[in-house]
């Protein structure tokens, strides 16, 4: 019965979809902070390898959020 | 000449209500940001004012979604379309009044339906497409959002712990910024077009468009998206203050998680089509992100509040838009009925806003502490 007035393969891409998104764009951004703060904080120090790696992990997190963002324009212009 | 004097009526309604809701839903996007402090009210209703604007020129495509699956459009008369939104502008400011984050959405479908089944009967009522388009999603959205932004904020907590917390705050309170404009063009071409489709609909009804030509003329885009965009820019202050700090005391963390996960629902569900409360949406988010923290820093009794309303916003205002019709109809077809209405809902509207002004004063001050 509601399998016919719901489309329920929509429903269920609709939850994977979100919780995806949701969870790794708002990880994706707690990383970003995590590696800028460490990149500093090392480089402060003097360790420079670890601020280089932290350095990099913040620009990919960074990336896949604006990827995110660029993703979540799309999907309102092409609705 | 009746008829197009009720057909100005009916889009001068119209735009009344994309005011109210933008006015309204405000709090959806801005709440977290004010009261995390990541930007002033001010800035934050202006932000979210201009991406409103800019949403509701995004995309055309679902303006008629609202018309077109829950009632048949065949069966819809200016009348019926004039009780609906008054209907959806009466328990708009009712909630406001409260200061209840209530959906807009389900109040223009409800008004709308109530109208259309007290005019043409039930025959005329497309109640798979109510519980398929609407009840459903009601019920899935804020369920999902609500579980999402709980498990982001335990990643996020768990993710930078260890870091200084002035730098954490300073982070989320950016990425606010970034979550806040997405979810202010969601609702802007999400919002807006529920209004174009209604005024669009009021054009075919009155012949002005043809039937089987069925398109949203620029003039309804441009007034539609000035009216959303104004209503957000004066801004719903009481809901506000309930959406930002009465639910829960937010951190900045739990205002990017909320945020984020909101969106993340809103833009999932754009994606395949199923139109949605983005006001139901950010709320579950905003409990979420509270409840996961811990249980008992949310006002579980201002969250209840909250859920009656979304569970009686539809009948109620399929009540008001089905009693709207009557009395209009009791004036006959023309532009009397109307116009008294109107006149009754513009001083019932200015009677709600003096008395909320005298009992207390929820400014954009106010709003942020």
């Amino acid at each position: 019965m509601i399998g016919a007035i719901v489309d329920t393969h929509d429903l269920l891409e609709v939850v994977w979809t979100a919780a995806v998104a949701g969870l790794g764009t708002t990880t994706a951004y707690g990383l970003a902070i995590l590696g800028v703060g460490r990149a500093l904080d090392y480089g402060r120090s003097g360790r420079t390898v670890e601020a280089l790696a932290y350095g990099v992990l913040g620009a990919v997190a960074v990336a896949a959020v604006a990827a995110a963002v660029v993703f979540g324009i799309v999907v309102m212009v092409n609705k | 000449m009746h008829s197009e004097i009720v057909v100005v009526i009916v889009v001068a309604t119209a735009l009344a209500f994309d005011f109210t809701n933008g006015f309204h839903d405000t709090a959806n996007v801005v709440a977290t940001s004010i009261s995390t402090r990541a930007m002033s009210p001010r800035l934050a209703v202006g932000y979210a004012s201009v991406l409103n604007f800019v949403g509701a020129f995004i995309s055309l495509q679902v303006a008629a979604t609202v018309a077109k699956d829950v009632v048949n459009p065949a069966d819809i008369t200016l009348l019926a379309v004039f009780a609906g939104l008054v209907g959806a502008i009466a328990w708009n400011l009712i909630t406001w009044y409260f200061g209840l984050p209530s959906s807009s959405s389900h109040a223009l479908i409800g008004g709308i339906v109530g109208a259309v089944l007290v005019a043409d009967g039930p025959d005329a009522v497309f109640f798979d497409g109510i519980l398929g388009k609407v009840m459903i999603p009601a019920l899935i959205a804020p369920t999902l959002a609500f579980v999402v932004g709980g498990a982001a904020i335990l990643v996020l907590y768990r993710t930078v712990g260890g870091l200084r917390p002035a730098r954490v705050t300073r982070g989320f309170r950016g990425g606010q910024v970034i979550s806040g404009g997405l979810l202010a063009l969601a609702h802007g071409t999400n919002d807006a077009q529920k209004t174009m489709g209604v005024i669009t609909l009021a054009l075919v009804a009155n012949g002005t468009i043809a039937s089987n030509d069925f398109h949203v003329p620029d003039w309804v885009v441009a007034s539609s998206a000035t009216a959303i965009s104004l209503g957000t820019y004066i801004g719903g202050w009481r809901i506000i203050k309930t959406m930002g700090s009465r639910i829960h005391k937010m951190d900045s963390a739990q205002g990017f998680a909320a945020q984020g996960s909101g969106a993340a629902v809103i833009l999932a569900s754009s994606h395949v089509g199923f139109p949605l409360s983005t006001t139901q949406t950010i709320s579950g988010a905003v409990i979420g992100s509270g409840a996961a923290k811990r249980l008992s820093a949310v006002r579980w009794g201002v969250a209840g509040n909250i859920v009656a309303a979304w569970v009686v916003t539809l009948p109620a205002a399929a009540a008001i838009g089905a009693l709207t019709y009557v009395i209009t109809r009791a004036f006959g077809t023309g532009a009397v009925g109307p116009i008294v209405v109107s006149a009754a809902i513009l001083s019932g509207g200015a009677l709600l806003f003096v008395r909320r002004a005298q009992q207390s004063s929820v400014t954009p001050a106010a709003a942020e502490a």
